[in-house]
Protein backbone atom coordinates (compact mmCIF):
# COMPACT_ATOMS: atom_id res chain seq x y z
CA UNK A 1 0.00 0.00 0.00
CA UNK A 2 0.96 3.54 -0.55
CA UNK A 3 2.01 5.76 1.88
CA UNK A 4 0.30 8.81 2.71
CA UNK A 5 1.83 11.69 0.77
CA UNK A 6 2.79 14.52 2.37
CA UNK A 7 0.93 17.64 1.93
CA UNK A 8 4.33 19.70 2.92
CA UNK A 9 6.48 18.22 0.65
CA UNK A 10 3.57 18.70 -2.43
CA UNK A 11 2.48 22.37 -1.01
CA UNK A 12 6.85 23.31 -1.83
CA UNK A 13 6.33 22.08 -5.67
CA UNK A 14 2.42 22.33 -6.28
CA UNK A 15 3.43 25.93 -8.00
CA UNK A 16 6.30 24.23 -10.34
CA UNK A 17 3.72 21.29 -11.15
CA UNK A 18 1.06 23.68 -11.83
CA UNK A 19 2.97 25.76 -14.41
CA UNK A 20 4.26 22.69 -15.87
CA UNK A 21 0.55 21.40 -16.59
CA UNK A 22 -0.41 24.91 -17.95
CA UNK A 23 2.64 25.53 -20.25
CA UNK A 24 1.61 22.16 -22.05
CA UNK A 25 -1.98 23.67 -22.96
CA UNK A 26 -4.12 25.95 -20.81
CA UNK A 27 -6.87 25.06 -18.59
CA UNK A 28 -9.39 25.96 -16.40
CA UNK A 29 -9.41 25.23 -12.91
CA UNK A 30 -11.30 21.95 -12.52
CA UNK A 31 -9.64 20.54 -15.63
CA UNK A 32 -6.15 21.22 -14.14
CA UNK A 33 -7.15 19.41 -11.07
CA UNK A 34 -8.03 16.33 -13.10
CA UNK A 35 -4.96 16.74 -15.04
CA UNK A 36 -3.11 16.75 -11.78
CA UNK A 37 -5.01 13.48 -10.83
CA UNK A 38 -3.92 11.68 -13.78
CA UNK A 39 -0.53 12.74 -13.85
CA UNK A 40 -0.23 10.65 -10.25
CA UNK A 41 -1.42 13.17 -8.13
CA UNK A 42 -5.01 11.28 -7.88
CA UNK A 43 -5.68 12.70 -4.04
CA UNK A 44 -4.98 16.11 -4.72
CA UNK A 45 -8.24 18.24 -4.17
CA UNK A 46 -9.84 21.36 -6.08
CA UNK A 47 -9.40 23.17 -2.87
CA UNK A 48 -5.56 22.81 -3.00
CA UNK A 49 -5.34 24.09 -6.74
CA UNK A 50 -7.51 26.82 -6.10
CA UNK A 51 -5.31 28.31 -3.94
CA UNK A 52 -2.03 28.26 -5.97
CA UNK A 53 -3.53 29.04 -8.81
CA UNK A 54 -4.87 32.44 -7.51
CA UNK A 55 -1.11 33.32 -6.10
CA UNK A 56 0.20 32.75 -9.45
CA UNK A 57 -2.18 34.76 -10.98
CA UNK A 58 -1.55 37.35 -8.24
CA UNK A 59 2.23 37.10 -9.16
CA UNK A 60 1.68 37.43 -12.49
CA UNK A 61 3.17 34.15 -13.39
CA UNK A 62 -0.22 32.97 -14.97
CA UNK A 63 -2.83 35.20 -16.85
CA UNK A 64 -6.60 34.10 -17.40
CA UNK A 65 -9.38 34.62 -19.74
CA UNK A 66 -13.25 33.76 -19.75
CA UNK A 67 -14.10 31.22 -22.38
CA UNK A 68 -17.70 30.88 -22.96
CA UNK A 69 -18.60 26.94 -23.10
CA UNK A 70 -21.15 25.25 -24.71
CA UNK A 71 -21.75 22.63 -22.26
CA UNK A 72 -22.69 24.68 -19.27
CA UNK A 73 -21.03 28.85 -17.80
CA UNK A 74 -18.21 30.33 -19.14
CA UNK A 75 -14.94 28.62 -17.89
CA UNK A 76 -11.33 30.85 -16.87
CA UNK A 77 -8.83 29.24 -18.70
CA UNK A 78 -5.30 30.10 -16.97
CA UNK A 79 -1.92 30.46 -19.30
CA UNK A 80 1.74 31.11 -18.15
CA UNK A 81 3.18 34.53 -18.82
CA UNK A 82 6.37 34.86 -19.33
CA UNK A 83 7.49 35.56 -16.21
CA UNK A 84 6.07 32.47 -14.87
CA UNK A 85 7.66 30.66 -17.81
CA UNK A 86 11.49 31.90 -16.35
CA UNK A 87 9.89 30.91 -13.21
CA UNK A 88 8.93 27.44 -14.10
CA UNK A 89 12.41 27.21 -15.47
CA UNK A 90 13.85 28.19 -12.61
CA UNK A 91 12.57 26.55 -10.21
CA UNK A 92 12.56 22.96 -12.08
CA UNK A 93 16.52 23.78 -12.36
CA UNK A 94 16.26 24.30 -8.63
CA UNK A 95 14.39 20.78 -7.83
CA UNK A 96 16.47 18.98 -9.93
CA UNK A 97 19.87 19.74 -8.32
CA UNK A 98 17.46 19.26 -4.95
CA UNK A 99 16.21 16.27 -6.25
CA UNK A 100 20.03 14.93 -6.90
CA UNK A 101 21.35 15.69 -3.97
CA UNK A 102 18.55 13.91 -2.12
CA UNK A 103 18.87 10.84 -4.02
CA UNK A 104 22.95 11.29 -3.51
CA UNK A 105 21.97 10.61 0.15
CA UNK A 106 18.93 8.80 0.44
CA UNK A 107 21.50 6.56 -1.65
CA UNK A 108 24.28 5.87 0.89
CA UNK A 109 21.44 5.53 3.87
CA UNK A 110 20.73 2.06 4.71
CA UNK A 111 18.03 0.19 2.62
CA UNK A 112 14.91 -0.86 3.93
CA UNK A 113 14.25 -4.37 4.86
CA UNK B 1 -31.81 23.28 -9.21
CA UNK B 2 -32.60 25.03 -5.81
CA UNK B 3 -30.56 22.42 -4.02
CA UNK B 4 -27.73 22.83 -5.84
CA UNK B 5 -28.26 27.17 -5.94
CA UNK B 6 -28.33 26.35 -1.99
CA UNK B 7 -25.88 24.29 -1.83
CA UNK B 8 -23.50 26.34 -3.32
CA UNK B 9 -24.14 29.74 -1.65
CA UNK B 10 -24.59 27.56 1.97
CA UNK B 11 -20.66 26.99 0.93
CA UNK B 12 -20.00 30.29 -0.40
CA UNK B 13 -21.49 31.84 2.66
CA UNK B 14 -19.00 29.71 5.24
CA UNK B 15 -15.93 30.46 2.97
CA UNK B 16 -16.33 34.22 2.31
CA UNK B 17 -16.85 34.61 6.46
CA UNK B 18 -13.58 32.15 6.98
CA UNK B 19 -11.88 34.18 4.11
CA UNK B 20 -12.72 37.63 5.57
CA UNK B 21 -8.77 38.34 6.01
CA UNK B 22 -8.23 38.41 2.38
CA UNK B 23 -7.78 41.63 0.62
CA UNK B 24 -10.77 41.76 -1.66
CA UNK B 25 -12.20 38.59 -0.43
CA UNK B 26 -15.41 39.65 -2.38
CA UNK B 27 -13.63 38.78 -6.07
CA UNK B 28 -12.06 35.82 -4.32
CA UNK B 29 -16.21 34.53 -3.96
CA UNK B 30 -17.03 35.56 -7.23
CA UNK B 31 -14.21 33.78 -9.34
CA UNK B 32 -15.34 30.83 -6.73
CA UNK B 33 -18.75 30.91 -7.43
CA UNK B 34 -17.74 30.84 -11.23
CA UNK B 35 -15.53 27.74 -10.49
CA UNK B 36 -18.57 25.98 -8.80
CA UNK B 37 -20.80 26.70 -11.99
CA UNK B 38 -18.24 25.39 -14.35
CA UNK B 39 -17.34 22.29 -12.53
CA UNK B 40 -20.89 21.03 -11.51
CA UNK B 41 -21.76 21.39 -15.53
CA UNK B 42 -19.38 18.77 -15.38
CA UNK B 43 -19.47 16.37 -12.03
CA UNK B 44 -22.83 17.84 -10.44
CA UNK B 45 -22.75 20.87 -7.48
CA UNK B 46 -22.92 18.14 -4.95
CA UNK B 47 -18.74 16.53 -6.07
CA UNK B 48 -17.87 19.83 -7.03
CA UNK B 49 -18.86 21.49 -3.47
CA UNK B 50 -17.17 18.41 -1.92
CA UNK B 51 -13.95 18.58 -4.15
CA UNK B 52 -13.24 22.22 -2.48
CA UNK B 53 -13.41 20.77 0.75
CA UNK B 54 -14.08 21.61 4.14
CA UNK B 55 -14.94 25.67 3.30
CA UNK B 56 -12.83 26.97 6.72
CA UNK B 57 -9.72 24.64 4.76
CA UNK B 58 -9.84 26.33 1.54
CA UNK B 59 -10.12 29.75 3.26
CA UNK B 60 -6.73 28.78 5.19
CA UNK B 61 -5.19 27.77 1.33
CA UNK B 62 -5.87 31.11 0.47
CA UNK B 63 -4.45 33.06 3.68
CA UNK B 64 -1.59 31.23 3.23
CA UNK B 65 -0.50 32.36 -0.11
CA UNK B 66 -0.29 35.86 1.21
CA UNK B 67 2.97 36.98 2.13
CA UNK B 68 1.54 38.44 5.76
CA UNK B 69 -1.56 37.92 8.16
CA UNK B 70 -3.85 41.10 7.91
CA UNK B 71 -6.19 42.44 9.79
CA UNK B 72 -10.28 41.28 10.11
CA UNK B 73 -12.02 44.36 10.02
CA UNK B 74 -15.56 42.37 9.94
CA UNK B 75 -14.54 40.47 13.00
CA UNK B 76 -13.71 43.69 14.41
CA UNK B 77 -17.08 45.47 13.53
CA UNK B 78 -18.86 42.50 14.95
CA UNK B 79 -17.20 42.56 18.19
CA UNK B 80 -17.71 46.19 19.03
CA UNK B 81 -21.43 46.33 17.73
CA UNK B 82 -22.36 43.16 20.66
CA UNK B 83 -20.28 44.90 22.68
CA UNK B 84 -22.05 48.26 22.05
CA UNK B 85 -25.65 46.18 21.91
CA UNK B 86 -25.21 44.62 25.36
CA UNK B 87 -24.12 48.09 27.34
CA UNK B 88 -27.06 49.57 25.70
CA UNK B 89 -29.29 46.44 26.26
CA UNK B 90 -28.09 46.71 30.39
CA UNK B 91 -28.51 50.46 29.99
CA UNK B 92 -31.79 49.93 28.93
CA UNK B 93 -33.00 47.39 31.38
CA UNK B 94 -31.57 49.59 34.33
CA UNK B 95 -33.64 52.73 33.20
CA UNK B 96 -36.70 50.82 32.85
CA UNK B 97 -36.28 49.12 35.78
CA UNK B 98 -35.99 52.30 37.47
CA UNK B 99 -39.13 54.10 36.09
CA UNK B 100 -40.64 50.52 36.57
CA UNK B 101 -39.82 51.20 40.92
CA UNK B 102 -40.49 55.01 40.78
CA UNK B 103 -44.09 54.11 39.31
CA UNK B 104 -44.75 51.10 42.44
CA UNK B 105 -43.87 54.37 44.82
CA UNK B 106 -46.28 56.51 43.00
CA UNK B 107 -43.93 58.42 40.65
CA UNK B 108 -41.19 60.83 41.32
CA UNK B 109 -37.80 61.70 40.13
CA UNK B 110 -34.10 59.15 40.63
CA UNK B 111 -31.23 59.83 39.34
CA UNK B 112 -27.97 57.85 38.92
CA UNK B 113 -24.66 59.03 38.30
CA UNK B 114 -22.02 57.09 36.08
CA UNK B 115 -18.58 58.65 35.46
CA UNK B 116 -19.76 62.02 36.44
CA UNK B 117 -22.68 61.90 34.22
CA UNK B 118 -26.04 62.16 35.57
CA UNK B 119 -28.76 60.14 34.45
CA UNK B 120 -32.64 61.48 35.87
CA UNK B 121 -35.43 59.16 35.96
CA UNK B 122 -39.00 60.89 35.96
CA UNK B 123 -42.25 59.22 36.61
CA UNK B 124 -45.36 61.66 37.01
CA UNK B 125 -48.92 61.38 35.95
CA UNK B 126 -48.26 64.08 32.90
CA UNK B 127 -45.07 62.14 31.53
CA UNK B 128 -42.59 59.44 31.57
CA UNK B 129 -38.75 60.23 30.80
CA UNK B 130 -34.94 59.91 31.60
CA UNK B 131 -32.11 61.69 30.12
CA UNK B 132 -28.80 61.95 30.84
CA UNK B 133 -26.19 64.47 31.46
CA UNK B 134 -23.29 63.38 29.15
CA UNK B 135 -19.42 64.03 30.72
CA UNK B 136 -16.48 63.67 29.00
CA UNK B 137 -15.65 60.38 31.06
CA UNK B 138 -18.59 58.91 30.10
CA UNK B 139 -17.69 59.52 26.01
CA UNK B 140 -14.27 58.23 26.57
CA UNK B 141 -15.75 55.19 27.99
CA UNK B 142 -18.01 55.10 25.10
CA UNK B 143 -15.42 55.76 22.59
CA UNK B 144 -13.49 53.14 24.61
CA UNK B 145 -16.00 50.03 24.76
CA UNK B 146 -16.43 50.79 21.06
CA UNK B 147 -12.78 50.81 19.96
CA UNK B 148 -11.54 48.14 22.32
CA UNK B 149 -13.37 45.53 20.98
CA UNK B 150 -13.12 46.52 17.41
CA UNK B 151 -9.33 46.68 17.48
CA UNK B 152 -9.26 43.44 19.62
CA UNK B 153 -11.70 41.69 17.30
CA UNK B 154 -9.43 43.26 14.20
CA UNK B 155 -6.52 41.76 15.51
CA UNK B 156 -5.10 45.15 14.18
CA UNK B 157 -2.14 44.76 15.23
CA UNK B 158 -1.43 43.04 12.50
CA UNK B 159 -0.92 46.33 10.52
CA UNK B 160 1.90 46.27 11.25
CA UNK B 161 4.87 44.10 9.56
CA UNK B 162 6.33 41.56 12.17
CA UNK B 163 10.07 40.40 11.22
CA UNK B 164 9.20 37.22 9.44
CA UNK B 165 6.97 38.96 7.32
CA UNK B 166 10.00 41.36 6.49
CA UNK B 167 12.08 39.10 6.32
CA UNK B 168 9.83 37.11 3.43
CA UNK B 169 9.64 40.73 1.67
Amino acid sequence: MDEPRDPQLLKGVLPMLVLALLSERESYGYELVTRLHDGGLDDIAAGTVYPVLNRLERDGQISSRLVASTAGPARKYYLPTTTGTDQLWATARSWRRLAATVEHVLDRTPKES
Amino acid sequence: MLRDTLRRETYLLRFSWAVQDFPKYVRLKRELRTELNATAAEVGMRQAVAGLGHPRVLADGYLAELDRRVPRWNTGSWSAVVTITVLTSLWTAYGLGTLSTLEQNGGGTSTATFLGATTTYTWTAGSISFATVLTWQLVVFLLLAFLVPFLVGARAWRLWPTSRSLQTA
